[in-house]
């Protein structure tokens, strides 16, 4: 009688997904196999994150602009959907450059691309810049229930930080509950930490454009000049996750050679 | 048993086939005019072929047709009878040879059922006139003489069939219409109509094997108009649920102006879907997850705001193309036959890609990170201070945005283009239409950010007040 009852009070707690919060016998949720991350594709990142970043949880990658937030998101892309997986993006602002897109090696036919509003920056009312985000988060919530994706990633980068301190909390938790235990990892792309999941990660980025001079003489008179040109992006990434371990900061650098 | 029924000039085919099918569903139509019939198993319903013959020449008397009935062991047999002769004509089974050999040669060229003319006149001068004098003739000297088509028309000539009687099906409508007692207003209780609609065209379509391509709505409306809705579906499917929830998604973004009164739904068929599964590759989303996906995305985000990207073969900045998101699954049956024109095509879109990137590209799909600009779809206009021609310090009057002494420049570097079109002499860089004349630069603030600027200079040169300094992207 009395197993009879506990086998219900267990079951119904499974059901819920509230036995591993009371027992630690339980083996833990999170994965550690190679299936259970998403892999960047750059070996220095993968190493420092352990594999990538993790399937079924809500991560974060923050930063200025110019910090390679952008590139570290299409690199993303362009490792999962080069793996044969489809992927999407909610382009808040309606930001992608296509053809960096095409650059970065993103298999274009397995990205869903959900362009928002281009006049977000023309616009300065708030209840606008609300609205925007509201629509946006409305759509990745669906893209989240719809399944069968490998990233779902949102670019709330030009998002002021106001605007998104104003959502409510459980808009993130909301999102958590969603993917957790699929295979997809949402990821969050914001000028500031701002989701903390407690399973996924959250990456900080900081940048700086890499310069290279040359000197040319150029005009009848053969004057010298210091003429410049980009040669890429460095960056430093840095998990900021509470319970996520990881070996140190890691740097890599986006290539913009022969310019 | 055969038979065949032959009308007279003028007649309506369809009025012949509905007297044809009122005896037997497997016909064959021969021509406008002529219709073959498997009589098999209709003795025990109207007793002998001639009872037969007479009833289904008194059916189509009813019916106002004037037919001729043949009925033969063989389909060729009766069909050459029916060619022949008036009234009615009935030959016992296993006699066709016999009873076809007084009929005259001309015959062979009467029933249109090869490519090939028949060779009469050479039969001719071999002094044959019937089709029993060509039939007892030994079939190699034949073959020798008139190849193996004229051993077919020698078989023919006896009354032996070719190939066996090929069934027309009749044309099927996959439509549902319900009329309503009362209007309905509103999508609520028209979404409860159209699940009644589509779950029997579901189950017809499963008893097929066949998904939809096209759904059509059509809503009637109380003020006699008539709201017609075609949804073309990205794959054939058949799932109830699905094809009302698109029907309904579309109807959300085009409501109906009046209230309903009766609606009919049809689809235009199509073969089904199979798919074969992979156990080494995840699967992709079914078509069906997929388009109720994009039809939910495009009601919240406008039509033209979902899908997949395309590039398109220009040198206009920041030009792309939208297309319907259709992910092809690798594991495709189709896949492993395409391969050499999808390397072609990789190797074309490398090419494309490269020459349109912001950045060089390393083709070979490496995957060293490349550096990625943040494209303002809507440049953002921008005062800049000049010295020696380059830029030094830039403002830019948008929150969020900040401005600053430039550290590094590099450019300009000009580009120009579509001024040879209609109407380009004005450019509009806000709207990203028209010529594009420009000096591209990439800056760096003293603040950390890169961003790609560019001035307009044909807009310098029409008007001292337009705004000539624009912000393109940052870089990120």
């Amino acid at each position: 009688m009395a197993n009879n009852a506990l086998a219900r009070i267990e079951s119904a707690l499974r059901e819920r997904k509230l036995d591993r919060t009371l027992t630690s016998a339980l083996a833990p949720l999170e994965r550690s196999d190679a299936a259970a991350f998403i892999p960047f594709g750059v070996e220095a990142i993968d190493g420092v994150l352990r594999g990538g970043l993790p399937r079924g949880q809500v991560s974060e990658i923050a930063g200025s602009p110019s910090s390679g937030r952008t590139t570290l998101l299409l690199q993303l892309l362009s490792a999962a959907t080069r793996g044969g997986e489809i992927t999407a993006l909610v382009d808040t602002c309606d930001r992608l450059d296509v053809a960096s897109a095409a650059a970065a090696a993103i298999d274009l036919d397995r990205l869903l691309w959900i362009r928002g509003e281009s006049r977000l920056v023309l616009s300065e009312r708030s209840e606008s810049k609300d609205r925007v985000v509201d629509r946006a988060i409305k759509a990745l919530t669906l893209v989240l229930q719809a399944g069968g994706f490998a990233v779902v990633a949102i670019d709330l980068a030009d998002v002021h930080p106001r605007v998104l301190k104003s959502l409510p909390f459980t808009t993130w938790l909301r999102l958590q509950r969603i993917v957790e235990g699929s295979d997809t990892a949402c990821l969050l792309v914001t000028p500031e930490p701002l989701a903390r999941s407690a399973g996924g990660l959250t990456v900080m980025c900081t940048g700086r454009t890499k310069w290279s001079a040359a000197q040319t003489q150029s005009g009848a008179t053969q004057q010298t000049r210091h003429t410049h040109r980009v040669t890429g992006l460095e960056t430093e990434i840095r998990v900021v996750s509470p319970r996520r371990r990881v070996d140190g900061a890691v740097r890599f650098t986006a290539v913009a050679n022969d310019y | 048993m055969f038979g065949a029924l032959y009308a007279a000039e003028g007649t309506d085919q369809t009025v012949l086939e509905s007297v044809a099918r009122e005896f037997s569903p497997r016909i064959e139509v021969c021509g406008p005019r002529e219709i073959t019939l498997d009589l098999s198993g209709l003795a025990r319903l109207f007793g002998d072929a001639r009872t037969i013959a007479h009833e289904l020449r008194r059916t189509a008397a009813d019916r106002g047709l004037r037919v001729r009935v043949a009925i033969a062991g063989t389909r060729t047999a009766a069909r050459l009878f029916v060619q022949h002769r008036a009234g009615i004509t009935v030959v016992e089974p296993g006699t066709e040879a016999d009873a076809l050999s007084a009929l005259p040669l001309s015959l062979l060229s009467q029933p249109p059922t090869t490519n090939h003319q028949p060779p009469t006149t050479t039969l001719r001068q071999w002094g044959l006139r019937t089709l029993g004098e060509f039939a007892a003739l030994p079939a190699d000297e034949v073959a020798a003489r008139l190849g193996p088509a004229g051993v077919e028309w020698q078989r023919m000539a006896r009354g032996e069939d070719r190939r066996p009687l090929v069934a027309a099906v009749p044309e099927e409508r996959f439509e549902q219409t319900l009329e309503l007692e009362w209007p309905i207003d509103g999508l609520e209780p028209l979404s409860f109509v159209l699940g009644r609609l589509m779950e029997p065209l579901s189950a017809h379509l499963e008893r097929r094997d066949r998904g939809a391509a096209v759904l059509h709505v059509r809503l009637h409306l109380v003020t006699r108009a008539v709201h017609e809705r075609s949804l073309e579906l990205p794959a054939p499917m058949r799932d109830a649920r699905t094809l009302r929830t698109l029907a309904l998604l579309d109807l959300e973004s085009h409501p109906p102006d009046a209230a309903i009164d009766r609606i009919t739904v049809a689809v235009d068929p199509t073969p089904g879907r199979v798919v074969q599964f992979s156990l080494l590759t995840r699967p992709l989303p079914p078509p069906e997850q997929l388009s109720t996906l994009a039809a939910r995305l495009a009601a919240l985000m406008g039509e033209g705001r979902c899908g997949s990207p395309e590039l398109v073969d220009s040198w206009r900045p920041g030009v792309f193309a939208m297309k319907p998101f259709a992910p092809r699954d690798s594991n495709a049956l189709h896949a492993s036959t395409p391969r050499r024109h999808e390397d072609t095509e990789r190797k074309n879109l490398d090419s494309l890609r490269a020459s349109m990137s912001p950045w060089p590209v390393p083709v070979n799909g490496a995957a060293s990170p490349t550096v990625v600009l943040r494209r303002f779809r809507i440049p953002i206009p921008a005062r800049v201070r000049e010295e020696d021609g380059r830029p030094v310090r830039v403002w830019i009057d948008r929150r969020g945005f900040s401005g600053g002494r430039v550290a590094t420049a590099a450019g300009p570097w000009r580009t120009s283009g579509a001024w040879w079109e209609e109407g380009a002499v004005a450019p509009k860089p806000r709207s990203g239409e028209g010529g594009w004349d420009r000096d591209e630069w990439d800056v760096s603030l003293a603040g950390g950010a890169t961003y790609r600027l560019f001035r307009e200079r044909r807009a310098e040169a029409h008007s001292a007040k337009a705004d000539t300094w624009f912000v393109e992207g940052v870089v990120d």
